[in-house]
């Protein structure tokens, strides 16, 4: 075994100095620092992620847009929640929260299944900030007859 | 254990144990798929997974997106690795050499569920001979395709879930082509001709429909097929924000038709019924052009020279719908 | 409980039982395998200890070796001991899970009976999927008898299973002429046998639902040569460990073992290097030969691989000419075995006349009268002191001489 181990590390960009001697044989990969008895009763973000887990990792730069959450027209319908691939969408007790934008890679699919009227996320440029684009938040859209 | 899932909003309180930020492309339904599977249960899982895309974006060094044990050998034999972690826990815990935690886990009525994830390439062609042998003897597992229709992760080559004028990277649409030449091969039926006693297709849009079938599979001893839609933005070449909306499409022309086999088995294995349930039954059955039309994969279809495609497409959906639907009256 | 299973303390047993024997007495967990001649016999075997309640372990028959090898990487990553047994074609069909295996640095135990490699089909022993696990980095034992299949048998799970190593073994047996030839074995007690494996010890296992682990990732450029170097680097130094367990194992039954077997190399002048069954017929040779005042010697690998450099080298370092006979065609180029031992020689400064012969292949017999020849003709280049035949040769091959070089 080497000095340190991808076992120990706790920064991820420590991760990437390592030399060969200091591997888990077989390259092996652990999801937590330490046990974790039940996952499924601890909140994502109250895991004890190990540096390996892409979860400590980001990918929010592959987007050109991104969604927007306005809270005010939600009715925390959850299809975003269910729907969304990347687990980006933040949901605790049965309330929509916000978006992860560090996972949310931009696909655009909460937009496309939230069912209020007007939406309650909407794509906008990576850039604009987001008060700006709740400004700029359509209205209601009148059903075509 | 069987989770209470009453409602989306109930079915949001799970706590996903499949990690963000692994390399699958925006928009990919796999992921849903697996979201939606993993949190139908609260047990624990262990899940095995081919090579393909799930595999090759999930678990790239020195990144895991699984808060579960997970493991990849190969292509070809995701079932067998399933089937035979069901036979190491199976042996471990008759001979009382289970890990603590697993051990308590197993006391509270909560044993590991084992699944093994599988894109068709894995499933109806390379892995087939695994798969088919893993059923035969009757592991305890369940085995989930993401169904694709297509070697996404390879760059988009046919496999023979491949539907009939599809045109991908090694069945391409030409001057004198229409793409693929082939129907898509029955899995679902193959499946439930091992005598498995679950068997089931579904799509990750009909999320509730999805979470009840993986439910009913965790329930039952033996093998469990389910075989998932899985809408390829890449592939398909739709645009990543209507993954849904194709899928959909494709529940709605009956193109893919949610339904069960359940192979019902005496306490000696033997099976004295089968009976085929639909379990989605599309209020408007839409015309399968708009389901084609929605992937350019299928654009060249609508040539003139190619329109006889979509008719025998037409045809072949209809067929199928209505030899479902006899079947489910027939209770058979 | 598996029941005990009452052992004289000679039994008279055929390769594939002492193997059948060894792998029920280390327990195995999850044996998963296909048949194929002619290790079948080790499953079949291993079956009917089973259906007599010898074996507390699952046994699955998969339905192809693909899934037997496949099957033992899951079972030993879900943290259980594992093993199997193949031969030839079953053993081609394993290759590309023989590289999982070692890659995810598995402990599983893979008994091989040695058998030539279609086409043309055959069913006899050679060593050609023997040679073409060479680089999947295993670690691979050779047996010439029952009994050293039976002793390297439990020997392979220790050595595997030891925290400094965790690699796969294999535990390679001469097809027919071991496998299916009855010989006294002494084994172990099921008791004793037990105790010297030790209990199986799990590492980052799956089953530990409390400490979920990712097995078989992706590794590419910017990781792969590391783990790769890494791995090379464990089996390299695996000797160490093989040497505790050659030296653990004699001390409880008297029976010794080293990384090369030497016979009458003290003197030698000229040497058969051979692998396998072969080793015991040039034995009767050299005696011969010395009779004739040839002072001839044997050398082979019980360690095939991690291949033993300097061991080799210094067995031979005062012999004259050495024959090394490759029992697997060579497909283009010189057998393994010549080149690697060639390599060690001139790596220690040492030159002495080397030829190499490809004989036996597909159950070819090689008989004691051929092994003579060799050595005169060894012989012949130890006086001039240069090679007086091609470096190539073909032995016991009919129609016009074959040779290159
Ligand atoms: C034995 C073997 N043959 C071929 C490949 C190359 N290969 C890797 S993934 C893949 C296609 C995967 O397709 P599928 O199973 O449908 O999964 P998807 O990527 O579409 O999810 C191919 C051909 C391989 N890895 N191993
Ligand atoms: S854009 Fe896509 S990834 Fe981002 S939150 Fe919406 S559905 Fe999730
Ligand atoms: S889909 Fe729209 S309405 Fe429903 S929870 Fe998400 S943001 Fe709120
Ligand atoms: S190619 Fe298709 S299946 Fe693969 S990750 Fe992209 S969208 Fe998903
Ligand atoms: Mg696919």
């Amino acid at each position: 075994m080497g000095k340190k181990s991808l076992k120990d590390i706790k920064d991820v960009n420590e991760i990437k100095e390592l030399g060969w001697d200091e591997l888990i044989p077989g390259a092996a990969l652990f999801s937590f620092t330490e046990p974790v008895e039940d996952v499924v009763e601890v909140p994502m973000d109250e895991r004890p992620y190990a540096p390996t887990n892409s979860h400590e990792w980001q990918v929010g730069d592959w987007r050109v847009e991104k969604p927007v959450y306005n809270r005010d027209l939600c009715i925390d319908c959850q299809f975003c929640w269910v729907f969304c691939p990347d687990m980006s969408i933040l949901s605790r007790d049965k309330k929509m929260i916000g978006v992860i934008y560090e996972h949310c890679k931009g696909c655009g699919i909460c937009v496309e299944v939230c069912p209020t009227n007007p939406k309650s996320l909407l794509m906008f440029p990576e850039h604009l900030d987001n008060n700006e684009a709740l400004k700029m938040w359509p209205k209601k859209e009148e059903k075509e007859k | 254990m069987v989770k209470k899932i009453k409602n989306l909003k109930e079915f949001s309180l799970s706590n996903d144990r499949f990690e963000g930020a692994n390399l699958m492309c925006p928009g990919c339904s796999h992921n849903i798929i697996v979201r939606e599977v993993l949190n139908a249960t609260n047990d624990p899982v262990i899940v095995a997974t081919a090579t393909g895309c799930l595999e090759v974006c999930t678990a790239v060094y020195p990144k895991t997106s699984w808060d579960v044990s997970w493991i990849h050998i190969g292509f070809e034999n995701a079932a067998v690795a399933a089937a035979t972690v069901s036979a190491a826990y199976e042996v471990m815990k008759r001979k009382g050499k289970l890990p603590p935690a697993t051990q308590k886990m197993v006391d509270e009525g909560r044993e590991p569920k084992i699944v093994a994830f599988a894109g068709d390439g894995g499933t109806y062609d390379i892995g087939f001979q695994s798969l088919s042998g893993a059923f035969e003897r009757g592991h305890n597992f369940m085995y989930v395709c993401l169904d694709n229709e297509v070697y996404a992760n390879t760059g988009g080559q046919r496999s023979s879930s491949t539907p009939i004028g599809a045109s991908t990277t090694t069945s391409p649409a030409g001057k004198v082509s229409y793409g693929e030449k082939m129907m898509k091969k029955s899995m679902v039926e193959i499946m439930a001709d091992h005598g498995a006693p679950y068997v089931a297709q579904v799509s990750p849009s009909k999320w509730k429909d999805l979470v009840k079938k993986v439910q009913k599979g965790f329930e039952v001893n033996g093998p469990v097929y389910i075989n998932a839609q899985s809408a390829c933005t890449t592939e398909w070449k739709h645009a990543p924000e209507d993954t849904i909306e194709v899928s959909d499409l494709g529940v709605d022309s009956c193109v893919w038709p949610l339904y069960e086999i359940i192979n019902e088995r005496d306490e000696h294995g033997i099976i004295y019924n089968t009976k085929l349930n639909i379990t989605y039954r599309p209020k408007n059955k839409i015309p399968v052009e708009e389901y084609l039309a929605a992937q350019p994969r299928f654009r060249h279809l609508f040539k003139p020279e190619n329109r006889h495609i979509i008719d025998l497409w037409q045809k072949a959906v209809d067929t199928k719908w209505e030899y479902l639907q006899k079947r489910e009256e027939a209770g058979v | 409980m598996a029941k005990k299973y009452e052992l004289n303390e000679l039994e008279v047993w055929d390769g594939n039982m002492a193997a059948a024997q060894a792998l029920r007495q280390a327990d195995v967990d999850v044996l998963a395998a296909y048949p194929i001649t002619p290790s079948t016999p080790i499953v079949q075997n291993y079956s009917k200890f089973l259906a007599d309640g010898y074996v507390d372990g699952d046994f699955i028959m998969v339905e192809s070796e693909h899934s037997a090898m496949s099957g033992c990487v899951a079972a030993s990553a879900a943290g259980v001991r594992a093993a199997t047994a193949t031969s030839s074609q079953g053993f081609a069909l394993m290759v590309e899970v023989l590289y999982q295996a070692s890659g995810m640095r598995l402990p599983i135990v893979l008994t091989v009976v040695n058998r030539a490699l279609a086409a043309p089909l055959n069913v006899n022993g050679d060593h050609s999927d023997m040679y073409l696990g060479r680089d999947s980095g295993w670690i691979q034992l050779c047996s010439y008898n029952p009994q050293e299949a039976y002793d390297l048998t439990l020997m392979a799970f220790k050595i595997g299973e030891d925290l400094n190593v965790r690699l796969p073994v294999m535990v390679h047996q001469d097809g027919f002429i071991c496998s299916h030839t009855a010989q006294n074995v002494y084994p172990l007690q099921d008791e004793e046998a037990a105790k010297f494996i030790g209990e199986f010890k799990p590492v980052n296992t799956m089953l530990d639902v409390a400490n979920p682990v990712t097995h078989g990732v992706q590794t590419e450029e910017d990781w792969h040569f590391e783990h790769k170097a890494r791995q090379h680097n464990d089996l390299m130094n695996s000797f160490s460990t093989i040497k505790k367990v050659f030296d653990e194992f004699k001390d409880l039954t008297g029976r010794e073992y080293d990384f090369v077997y030497k016979y009458k190399m003290d003197d030698a002048d000229v040497a058969i290097f051979a692998l396998g069954t072969t080793v015991e017929s040039a034995r009767i040779a050299a005696d011969q030969m010395r009779e004739q005042g040839i002072k001839a010697g044997v050398i082979s690998l019980r360690v095939f691989r991690p291949f033993p450099f300097n061991e080799v080298a210094e067995a031979l370092k005062d012999v004259k000419a050495v024959a090394t006979l490759d029992r697997s065609a060579p497909g283009g180029t010189f057998g393994a075995l010549y080149n690697e031992v060639s390599a060690a020689l001139l790596a220690h400064g040492k030159n002495p006349v080397m030829l190499n012969y490809i004989y036996g292949l597909g159950g070819r017999d090689t008989t004691i009268d051929m092994l003579k020849e060799v050595y005169k003709e060894l012989d012949e280049c130890a006086k001039a002191g240069e090679a007086k035949y091609p470096l190539q040769q073909f032995l016991g091959l009919r129609g016009p001489k074959l040779a290159f070089y």
